[in-house]
């Protein structure tokens, strides 16, 4: 689970706004880095405690590294609240030495009688909330709205009072526990490696396209449980056929072979509607097709595939791939797909395993066809060119069995495509 | 003309409307409130909960006073002036819209009288008495209510054959009035007519009345029923009714029997159907569930980004304070701050005696297998209400045994309805029967019999004996 700061903030607001108290700013004081090539080291000697009051940049800490015994300074100024380590902990850059909180130097000196006692948040580990009853753990509105927009699950807080009752200072307790686990944390920010330490390095910006790539990639990584189906197709046959039309690619003879399966397959034509739980099956075939360019990976969609010929296929798809390329597609251009293909056997290379394009819920993938020793029926061995085949698709709508009939009657239509479908 | 851009357009100001307007507007937007009703408020306040309960104040008065001759109290035979009783009903619900009206006003809410229908997914046109008006907005909240079901085989286009709107009109006393459904609405309109003098008959085609409660705390209700209605039927299904001379005949299957009936009205409270037609829904991206109900997720958004949707419309209980409730939290929603609806909805009927509850019942706990320990305290045992007269009540506490948490309350008596809200209010706060028993309740009041039921649980009520728990 990750705190961010801007909830954590909320959560000091909320403690201030209930019980009437100002807010205590608790901060991490953590191992820096200590530079020459050492990144960790054993604590050795503890020079504050629990209570103590402690200046910026005060020796709190002797650590010995593989070079010598050194002291660590104080990062921040403050209470020292809770000390994270003892001595003869092995620790490295980045790691929590202790929390203080905030009133030292740079704070504003309390008025007298008006300073609140804060009492100080003892870091409770989580546990799992189990009700025989099926409810949802005790806790009043006001906790419940606070977790909620804390992002804290309830039913990992272990409530105090009587009956589980969650309090606030429960859920304080927790975050703080959270908070002091270094290992679960996620925080992409702080836990930056400074790679120029092992060679030299180049910096570059993320172009705002790799981020949406970045952003969508990862939305479809975490959110769809993704299979993907291997087959292969003989395409020999559909090899040669293609070499009799001048400049004839595979990818919009893989588009009609593959509206016609979603035809027989509607459910791969489909979108997951979480909110409203319903599946959107679409009676409508507009197929993205994945183009590689030199910013990254884009994908302009086809309309009508089913009501287009291969002809018009083959120009609409250079007219697109074309402005793809020059990045003159508009986002409408890139709208409406149902499903996707990633053609990659241009470049070369087998099987891979595509991401689906959400809302999509499959994508086929492409290899390369390559020249094979197949057995054929009547036992020989007989060179075929056969093309790699790999649909991945989001299992909370497509079950393994449906996958596998699909990509066999994928095959079958690759397999069986004839020059007159070619015309079509 | 060009449209009229606003933040938040709200159609319908019943309660759940007119609640997410005023927040919404307290919250800094600018507002739209559409209402195709003369009068603001909606059917609650109009049609509804209001109007019924000034009609059951009224009226209780008349019970009360037969109820007295025991107590060495007599008053001769009640008149009644239904022109009187209708015009002060009246005035209630005109002094209520007024103060919802000057509410809008204050908080620079603007009100437009008529029709709303949707465009598109963006606009709201509003057929209002200058002709139509065309409102943009970034979020719309639908709140259009429902209205009462009238089967198709009842509706003979006779005003004899109300709904739930019409005898709250109380245009007559009828003689003989039969009522289809013994739900809620079918009860208490029965409570005010019974009162009033008619001879009252409830058909309920399932087998108890009032279904949804607990029956140990319908059970008084049926008793005194039984006193005030000529009769309760249930497992009764009505066929068809046609009209003869004043009156109404009605063909209702009793027993396996086809019985034929004249009655001088008929109420039909079987079900309400949300009020989704014509509102130009199609034009959105809004879906509807199989009964018409628009389909929410539990921050009230539909399937349209632009639009929320709140109280009968989007289903689930149809009571005026979840549709209070849901406002808020669809407000909460489009400014980014929202959370769920997760808050246990009281229900209250208001029969004679009332019978209220909140949070888990006794029955649901049963379907669903939940393991509970049930504490009750009789209203025989509480001396409030014997000097009330009325101890035909009961408090219960459902609450889980490992934890001694109160997961549920039912509360059947006079008052119930007012009472029921310190359960809620423990439920809410995860409240242990530890915690109700050592809270100190006023005495005398009908309010201790909730420590007192939490005391039972423990096997220690003082004014009730029970063998203490192994």
């Amino acid at each position: 689970m990750q705190i961010t700061l801007a909830r954590l903030r909320i959560l000091e607001y909320q403690e201030g706004a209930i019980s009437g108290a100002t807010r205590d700013l608790r901060m991490d004081i953590k191992l820096p880095n200590l530079g020459e090539g050492a990144d960790s080291g054993t604590v050795v000697n503890i020079m504050v405690k629990e209570g103590d009051q402690i200046k910026k940049d005060q020796p709190i800490l002797e650590l010995e590294t593989e070079k010598a015994v050194g002291t660590i300074p104080a990062s921040a100024a403050g209470t020292v609240q809770k000390i994270r380590v003892k001595i003869g902990d092995k620790i490295s850059a980045g790691q929590v030495i202790m929390t203080v909180t905030d009133g030292g130097a740079g704070a504003p000196a309390p008025r007298e009688g008006t300073r609140p006692t804060t009492t100080p948040v003892t870091p409770v580990a989580g546990g799992e909330y189990q009700s025989k009853s099926g409810f949802p753990p005790p806790a009043s509105p006001s906790v419940r709205k606070m977790a909620a927009q804390l992002g804290v699950d309830l039913a990992r807080v272990k409530g105090s009072e009587h009956g589980g009752r969650i309090t606030i200072e429960d859920v304080r307790g927790y975050v703080a526990w959270l908070q002091a686990k270094p290992a679960e944390r996620i925080d992409p920010a702080q836990s930056a490696v400074n790679f120029a330490q092992w060679g030299p390095v180049q910096k570059k910006p993320l172009s705002s396209l790799r981020k949406t790539i970045a952003r969508r990639m990862g939305e479809s990584w975490s959110a769809v449980p993704r299979v993907t189906q291997f087959d292969e197709a003989d395409i020999t046959k559909l090899n040669e056929a293609r070499k009799k039309q001048a400049g004839l690619t595979l990818t919009p003879l893989a588009m009609k072979a593959v509206v016609a399966t979603l035809k027989k397959h509607p459910l791969f034509n489909a979108s997951l509607d979480e909110a409203s739980e319903e599946i959107v099956v679409k009676a409508y075939y507009h197929i993205g097709i994945a183009v590689d360019t030199e910013h990254g990976l884009m994908v302009p969609v086809i309309r009508d595939v089913d009501k287009k010929s291969v002809a018009q296929l083959a120009k609409e798809l250079d007219d697109l791939a074309g402005k793809t390329r020059d990045r003159k597609l508009t986002a409408d251009q890139m709208k409406g797909g149902t499903f996707t293909i990633s053609n990659q056997g241009g470049i070369g290379g087998g099987a891979f395993t595509p991401i689906v394009n959400v809302p999509e819920v499959a994508i086929l993938g492409m290899g390369r066809g390559a020249l094979k020793p197949v057995v054929t029926k009547d036992g020989k061995i007989e060179p075929r060119l056969m093309l790699p085949l790999a649909l991945s698709y989001d299992h909370r709508v497509i079950d393994g069995g449906s996958a596998a009939r699909f990509i066999v009657d994928l095959v079958k239509a690759l397999e069986n495509f004839s020059e007159a479908d070619m015309k079509n | 003309m060009d449209p009229i851009k606003t933040d938040v357009v709200v159609l319908g100001a019943g309660p759940g409307g007119y609640a997410a307007a005023f927040y919404a507007a307290d919250k800094g937007k600018k507002v739209i409130l559409v209402e195709a009703d003369k009068r603001l408020g909606g059917v609650c306040l109009n049609r509804g909960c209001i109007p019924s309960k000034a009609l059951l104040h009224a009226t209780k008065l008349i019970g009360e006073a037969k109820e007295s001759a025991h107590r060495g109290i007599t008053f001769g035979e009640p008149n009644v002036d239904v022109a009187k009783l209708r015009a002060w009903k009246e005035a209630i619900l005109t002094k209520l819209a007024g103060g919802i009206a000057g509410l809008a006003q204050k908080r620079g809410v603007e009100v437009m009288a008529g029709r709303g229908y949707f465009e598109n997914s963006k606009t709201l046109r509003i057929e209002t008495a200058d002709g139509n008006k065309f409102v943009t907005y970034d979020h719309a909240i639908i709140a259009v209510g429902s209205k009462s079901a009238m089967p198709k085989a009842f509706d003979l286009g006779n005003p004899r054959v109300m709904t739930s709107r019409e005898a709250l009109e109380v245009e007559e006393v009828p003689e003989n009035l039969l009522i289809v459904g013994g739900g809620y609405i079918g009860m208490e309109l029965g409570t005010v007519y019974a009162a009033l003098g008619s001879k009252v008959t409830v058909v309920e085609a399932l087998p108890t009345i009032l279904t949804g409660a607990d029956p140990d705390l319908v059970r008084p209700v049926i008793k005194q029923a039984e006193k005030m209605f000529r009769e309760i039927r249930t497992g009764v299904k009505v066929q068809k009714m046609a009209t003869v001379g004043k009156q109404i005949k009605v063909v209702m299957d009793v027993a396996g029997k086809p019985t034929e009936e004249l009655y001088d009205r008929v109420l039909v409270s079987v079900g309400r159907v949300p009020n989704c037609t014509d509102l130009g829904l199609e034009n959105t991206k809004v879906v509807r569930d199989d009964k018409g109900f628009i389909k929410v997720d539990a921050q009230q958004r539909t399937s349209d980004p632009n639009i929320l949707a709140i109280g009968d419309v989007a289903g689930g209980v149809l009571l005026a304070h979840k549709a209070s409730r849901e406002g808020r939290i669809a407000v909460d929603t489009i400014t980014g701050e929202g959370t769920a609806f997760h808050s246990v909805v009281p229900a209250v009927v208001f029969t004679d005696p009332e019978i209220a509850w909140a949070g888990l019942t006794e029955t649901e706990a049963k379907e669903k297998g939940i393991v509970v320990q049930i504490a009750k305290f009789p209203w025989s045992a509480s001396g409030r209400a014997l000097t009330h007269d009325r101890t035909d009540g009961l408090t219960k506490l459902i609450i889980e045994p490992e934890t001694e948490r109160i997961l549920g309350v039912g509360i059947a008596g006079a008052g119930a309805g007012e009472l029921i809200a310190e359960g809620v209010l423990a439920i809410e706060m995860g409240a242990t029967a530890f915690d109700l028993a050592e809270t100190i309740h006023p005495h005398p009041t009908l309010s201790e019999t909730m420590m007192e039921a939490a005391e039972v649980f423990y096997g220690r009520a003082t004014h009730t004996f029970v063998r203490k728990r192994e």
